[in-house]
């Protein structure tokens, strides 16, 4: 199954950028209601959940790099 | 444990775009693989994730809320004068009328509704309460829109009309 692997690099900025202005949400909840807070428990598991699919986007996208750049070079 | 309104106002915030970016990430995602990927499926996680979120902190808030209108009546029955939060409601004209030949299920009227609902409760409607009501129509499209590929996808013979839509715009006998 081949995939469109167009625009990705931009989809992982903009996930990369996600990622970094939610991630002072978890400490906000933590500062006001403490660690054991459901609020704070979610933020995290909410952080947690946009760093991996940072992560698997990284990767993905890096992993598709090397062909594009194989062809830039020829 | 206290929360003030202003970190409310900021996580809310910060949330709501967080979701909207996270929809559209998720919808560009999938289009690009599909749904069934794991890649969509992590970033409908996370999208997920945002909203169960916003919605617990946005509760939070709404609660804060009603703490405060409790305090209020209270006041008001041991006589004491306590500043109201809100103006006094003013008389709201209801005279909006939606453009001829706009759909019925068209968002602008859930939007002018609620608009419309906020204001009568409130008496006014912040620039904040807009902006979120637009925001939430616009998530709602996109949830419905997501749905709706999907079915379409998997169900490609309920649409029989689309499919022949789709081969005469990509037959070159067409």
């Amino acid at each position: 199954m081949t995939f469109d692997t167009r625009g990705f690099s931009q989809l992982t900025r903009q996930a990369t950028d996600l990622m970094s202005e939610t991630a002072d949400v978890p400490t906000v909840l933590r500062s006001r209601l403490g660690a054991q807070h459901q609020l704070t428990r979610a933020a995290q598991e909410m952080v947690a959940s946009i760093e991996i699919f940072v992560r698997e986007l990284r990767s993905f996208d890096a992993s598709g790099e090397p062909v594009v750049t194989d062809y830039q070079d020829l | 444990m206290y929360i003030p309104e202003a970190d409310f106002e900021y996580l809310i915030r910060t949330l709501s775009e967080a979701r909207s970016r996270a929809t559209e990430l998720a919808v560009s995602v999938g289009s690009r693989l599909g749904s069934e990927h794991p890649l969509t499926q992590l970033a409908n996680a996370a999208a997920s994730n945002i909203e169960n979120t916003l919605r617990e902190v946005r509760s939070a808030a709404a609660e804060r809320q009603e703490s405060a209108g409790g305090l209020a009546d209270l006041g008001s029955a041991l006589q004491i004068e306590i500043p109201t939060p809100h103006p006094a409601p003013a008389p709201v004209s209801t005279a909006f009328t939606p453009p001829a030949g706009l759909d019925p299920e068209h968002w602008l009227h859930a939007f002018v509704d609620q608009l419309w609902a906020q204001a009568r409760a409130s008496g006014g409607v912040s620039f904040e309460s807009a902006e979120r009501f637009l925001q939430q129509r616009k998530d709602e499209f996109l949830r419905d829109f997501l749905i709706a590929r999907r079915m379409y996808r998997t169900y490609p013979h309920l649409f029989p009309e689309i499919a022949d839509e789709t081969r005469q715009t990509t037959s070159p006998l067409g």
